[in-house]
């Protein structure tokens, strides 16, 4: 076995660690029990469900990120750059990179996207350090994610012009799988959990969809 | 001793058995939603700007996101692998003596638990939910503040927040239909009281009879003028319910109990809430939950009610009757965790010449500062009337002379801000606007619908 191979087997064996480990504290959480609804429904669980990861996720949907376009926008590149860094991290694994040179409009594509999310995961850690409510809200947990996510994209774009880094890329993808069950990263697989519920909360009561 | 200093001892009495306690009542509070969004939030802070406390005093310990930290540290702590084995990455904190003071401060003293927050998290945490529970368990372990619980123990003794004498509420009922019989003209008119198998039990908040008789008049004028058939409780008949602001089912169920036994004693179709924004969450959505059991019974507010009439035509207003411009404010309880927004409206543009509406509005519209129980804490009541300042200026920059607000806590707060922030406005009901722009027809012999009252 080559060290490569060892990596990607050790990418692997993170990735299916983490979403383990996500399993588990999910599971967990569902532990907790869902109390039985009494109240007559105003409204649609579903509908409010379908709200909440639909129309209610547009950045007009709230005032949250309608005044704040800037951090919304950043947001929004790091994520599409983190899950473009992914997408490329499993063709690297199954031997498919070469679908996306770098030279092509795919590849290109690729490139702009993991260059959006360097740019965004930057511009969300300045934000934090440098704006004083959120440097108060602030725990480690927030500069290792951010360091650690950001890292690894920044890799995955670095290697799409440069093979030699591939292992870097492939190491730095395995801390970040470890670490994604031990922070706020977690909220890969909770925002879905959470979401689903506001939605059917605020559905049951006819407060979903929100009318402005 | 002072109500702060009580709470402060209570805080300093503490042991390690109460904390243990306090802990297991906390876990006993949290269901599969609660746990799920204890775990998501990334502290992004785009909340901040979402709650009142913080737009008005940009303290940290104000954001929606720093109080969820607090009750989220105390999860981790205790009841995540990570927290136990890394604490300090995540901020995981023990739930001792320092935490639990943490708590009292930023979930009585620093919330209304008006839910914007939630509405404006951008991973979808009903924050507001979470601290409901926190808040609940600190209330169990007695560290809610003293003025907040005499409510709830007045409510629980008297069957009424005010602890007024059945013979009081009577009296006033009798007086208060007389005024109406003056005021329209019609000595037919009636508030009927116990009648037996009404289609509608209409309910009141205790400050109707004891401050503000003239809203209880207007509903009174509101219901006769559409004809219905309708009755008030002799007892029973308080809709307010405070076990939503102490967080405890053991409170809101058995206030909630008055109301239910009301209408299986009358055998009433529907059970109306009036005006009253927590009195409406607590008897539409709360009770159910706090009494785990299925009402056998509608249960609407009084201004879905109204809409009912004006829909069916059972209602004529004319809007030049109410000329000056007026504004509506949205009750938290009522519009962002009641569902009721849009019957308000439509009434309103019917009985209004000129109605603006506040910005924002609907479930996006700030809280006034005086839900949460917060008009009952007076620890707080410095905070409560800072926090106002974001309602008040919403309401000055409609250039509204009339202030419509479908709440009574609301109200009092609305009353408290106009003096504070010298906005000049008058405050009314929904019910007291209706009736001031309703067209009487000439009084017409009806069937007697009055019920004789033991008084």
């Amino acid at each position: 076995m080559t060290a490569m191979e060892a990596l990607r087997i050790g990418v692997v064996v993170c990735g299916l660690g983490a979403a383990v480990a996500l399993a588990v504290q999910v599971a967990r959480a569902r532990a907790f029990g869902r109390r039985p609804l009494y109240a007559p429904a105003a409204g649609s669980a579903a509908r409010g469900v379908f709200y909440a990861f639909g129309p209610g996720m547009s950045p007009m949907a709230k005032e949250s990120t309608r005044t704040h376009p800037w951090a919304y926008a950043l947001g929004v590149a790091y994520h599409l750059g983190v899950f473009a860094a992914f997408g490329y991290l499993l063709l690297l694994l199954i031997g498919a990179e070469r679908v996306l040179d770098p030279a092509m409009l795919p590849g290109r594509a690729l490139g702009v996207l993991l260059f959006a999310g360097v740019l965004g995961g930057l511009g969300l850690l300045v934000r934090r350090f440098t704006t004083a409510h959120l440097r108060g809200l602030s725990v480690p947990d927030d500069a290792v994610a951010n360091l650690l996510t950001t890292g690894f994209v920044a890799l995955a774009g670095a290697r799409l012009w440069s093979p030699a880094l591939e292992p870097a890329l492939l190491a730095t993808a395995m801390l970040l799988l470890c670490y994604v069950p031990l922070g706020k990263i977690r909220h890969c697989v909770f925002f879905f959990v959470s979401r689903r519920h506001l939605g059917r909360h605020f559905g049951r009561r006819g407060t979903f969809p929100l009318r402005h | 001793m002072s109500e702060t200093d009580a709470l402060e001892a209570r805080l300093e009495a503490l042991t390690d058995e109460d904390l243990a306690r306090g802990l297991a009542l906390f876990r006993g509070k949290l269901g599969e939603a609660e746990a799920a969004y204890l775990q998501t939030c990334v502290r992004c802070g785009l909340c901040a700007d979402a709650c009142h406390y913080y737009r008005s005093d940009h303290e940290l310990a104000s954001i929606p996101a720093h109080k969820l930290a607090q009750v989220a540290a105390v999860f981790r702590a205790h009841f995540t692998t990570g927290g136990r084995l890394a604490p300090g990455l995540g901020g995981a904190r023990r739930f001792d003596r320092d935490m639990v003071r943490a708590w009292v401060e930023a979930l009585f003293g620093r919330c209304s638990l008006c839910g914007r927050c939630s509405l404006n998290c951008t991973t979808g945490i009903h924050i507001s939910e979470v601290l409901k529970a926190a808040r609940g368990t600190l209330t169990e372990m007695g560290l809610i503040p003293a003025d907040l619980l005499q409510v709830v123990t007045t409510s629980l003794e008297t069957g009424n927040n005010m602890g007024i004498s059945r013979e009081d509420w009577l009296e006033t009922v009798q007086w208060i239909e007389e005024e109406m019989q003056q005021d329209i003209g019609d000595p037919a008119a009636r508030i009927p009281v116990d009648k037996q198998g009404a289609r509608v039990l209409f309910t009141v908040n205790p400050r109707e009879p004891k401050f503000f008789p003239l809203c209880l008049q207007a509903s009174a004028t509101v219901l006769n003028a559409a004809g219905e058939d309708w009755t008030v409780a002799s007892e029973g008949w308080d809709l307010t319910n405070y076990g939503l602001f102490s967080a405890s089912p053991a409170h809101g169920g058995a206030i909630a109990a008055n109301l239910m036994a009301s209408m299986e004693r009358l055998g009433c179709g529907t059970l109306v809430i009036g005006e009253c924004g927590h009195g409406f969450a607590a008897a539409r959505w709360e009770a159910a939950e706090w009494l785990r059991q299925r009402p056998g019974f509608r249960i609407v507010s009084f201004l879905e009610l109204m809409e009912e009439y004006f829909q069916q035509g059972r209602l004529r207003v004319d809007p030049a009757q109410v000329a000056e411009r007026a504004t509506l404010h949205d009750p938290c309880n009522t519009v962002r965790h009641g569902g009721i927004v849009e019957p308000q409206r439509a009434i309103l543009r019917r009985c209004l010449a000129d109605f603006v509406e506040m910005t924002p509005n609907r479930a996006e519209n700030f809280c006034c500062g005086g839900g949460g129980g917060q008009l009952s804490m007076s620890r707080y009541r410095q905070k409560r009337l800072q926090s106002g300042g974001v309602k008040a200026e919403q309401i000055r920059r409609t250039g509204a002379r009339l202030v419509v607000a479908p709440c009574h806590n609301c109200i009092d707060q609305l009353m408290e801000l106009n003096r504070e922030y010298k906005l000049g406005v008058v405050i009314k009901t929904v019910a007291e606007v209706v009736a001031d722009a309703l067209v009487r027809a000439p009084a017409q012999p009806r069937e007697e619908s009055h019920v004789p009252v033991a008084r």
